[in-house]
């Protein structure tokens, strides 16, 4: 460490704590360690300011970015990150609450996004708060098998959709949900086949498409308890992957894709018309 | 061998780097809103015309004093090697019970990025003071500070518990 001008003890410490001191300046300080008792606790102080903020700024790196902004960065469109920070609005009424939901979802990421500074919680996980482990919801388990399968192109899929109808059969007894394959030709993405998954502990169906420049896209669900019919959409995002997930009285449902997709929200609500 | 300085494509980098460049800019900022936007103009210049990355370095660092550059622009003046002892944090963009960005925004300005810089990311004094805009033994004095902030936070955030 270059000094300008006398540094302070506690400067001196914290260079060393940080390997920035030169041999002679570790020599002075390991000498005051050993008889300064003052000393070795001003470092202990440092060493557990440092802990703590480093516990605390990585959890910073948990809260979801706004998938706005990631797609205006990577598509050069004109979508102003601060009106799209979540995607909140019941599907049906969306044009009449969209101004009102807008607001609110704002607001509510500043509040809840916020909160998930400190404890990693997700922007799309509704479930109470740990404040040491957060439990892993189905949407883990599907961003996890999406990242694992959509890198394998020769076995993207078990059964390829050609066999559409034994697909139909197959995902709707292993799942107990009654399901179409959507026709997304319109959005330029090609189905390719499906698995089955199991996602937090559950069956769970997973029908894949491809676009034009091989970039998979997933749409996957199982049973759920739930009775919410509202058809109000959740939009998340996992590193590179953009999720917008929904319920249906008796299933959950979620597409997966590029975090980078234009329209994804368009193409959500495509999928869930005929879901 | 890298490709042509205009020719580097960083969108899909940039996306990668969202979450580090957001938690930068909010040690800058101070406030949730003003990083946020702070990020967006930061990645606006970086894929404008004007490249500031040519390939060589870490894209990350070149982002990262983008946004402090940025910053000082937004503040009106040149950050200076500010006393780390003195200094008020800024009022607006707090939100209740989000306790890390409240241990950020209360840190007088400048202590927060050192430490993240140092202490979180690893980078040694003078690569951080290249950053910064500052001399090395700012950072040292900064960094210092931080830690002891830090660790006076930590010990009222114990006794809350106890």
């Amino acid at each position: 460490m270059q000094h300008t001008k006398s540094p302070t003890i506690e400067a001196r410490l914290s260079a060393y704590l940080d390997g920035e001191v030169d041999e002679n300046e570790r020599r002075e300080i390991d000498q005051l360690l050993a008889r300064d008792a003052e000393a070795r606790r001003l470092l202990e102080r440092l060493k557990q300011g440092s802990a703590f903020g480093a516990t605390g700024f990585e959890a910073v790196l948990h809260d979801p970015v706004p998938l706005s902004l990631a797609r205006r960065i990577r598509q050069g469109t004109d979508i102003n990150p601060k009106q799209e920070r979540v995607v909140g609005a019941p599907r049906r009424q969306r044009r009449k609450l969209w101004r009102g939901a807008l607001a609110a979802s704002c607001g509510m990421l500043l509040i809840g996004g916020s909160t998930g500074y400190l404890i990693g919680r997700t922007i799309d996980d509704n479930t109470p708060s740990a404040p040491v482990v957060k439990a892993r919801t189905w949407l883990d388990d599907v961003t996890d098998a999406h990242r694992v399968y959509a890198r394998q192109p020769r076995h993207l899929v078990e059964i390829t959709a050609e066999n559409d109808e034994e697909i139909r059969n197959w995902l709707t007894a292993s799942t107990g949900v009654a399901f179409t394959i959507p026709d997304l030709t319109a959005s330029k993405l090609t189905f390719q086949g499906a698995r089955l998954l199991v996602a937090a502990g559950k069956p769970t169906a997973q029908l894949l498409f491809k676009d034009e420049d091989g970039e998979v896209y997933a749409i996957c669900f199982q049973r759920s308890p739930t009775t919410d019919d509202s058809g109000r959409m959740t939009e998340g995002m996992r590193d590179d992957l953009a999720l917008i997930s929904w319920n249906e009285p008796g299933a959950a449902y979620v597409v997966v894709g590029p975090s980078a997709t234009a329209n994804f929200k368009d193409l959500a609500d495509a999928i869930a018309d005929v879901m | 061998m890298r490709p042509a300085q205009e020719s580097i494509d960083i969108s899909r980098d940039l996306v990668s780097l969202l979450p580090r460049l957001r938690r930068f800019a909010l040690t800058l900022t101070r406030d949730g809103l003003q990083a946020d936007d702070l990020v967006q103009a930061v990645c606006e210049r970086a894929t404008g015309r004007q490249p500031v990355w040519n390939g060589h370095g870490r894209l990350e660092d070149a982002l990262y004093i983008l946004a402090r550059t940025l910053q000082d622009e937004a503040n009106g003046r040149k950050r200076v090697a500010a006393d780390p002892r003195v200094g008020s944090a800024s009022a607006g963009g707090a939100t209740s019970g989000d306790a890390v960005q409240q241990m950020m925004i209360a840190m007088p300005e400048g202590l927060a990025s050192a430490f993240l810089l140092v202490a979180v990311e690893q980078r040694n004094y003078r690569d951080a003071g290249h950053i910064l805009g500052l001399a090395p033994d700012v950072v040292a004095h900064k960094l210092a500070t931080a830690r002891l902030r830090l660790a006076a936070m930590a010990s009222d955030t114990t006794e809350r518990r106890a």
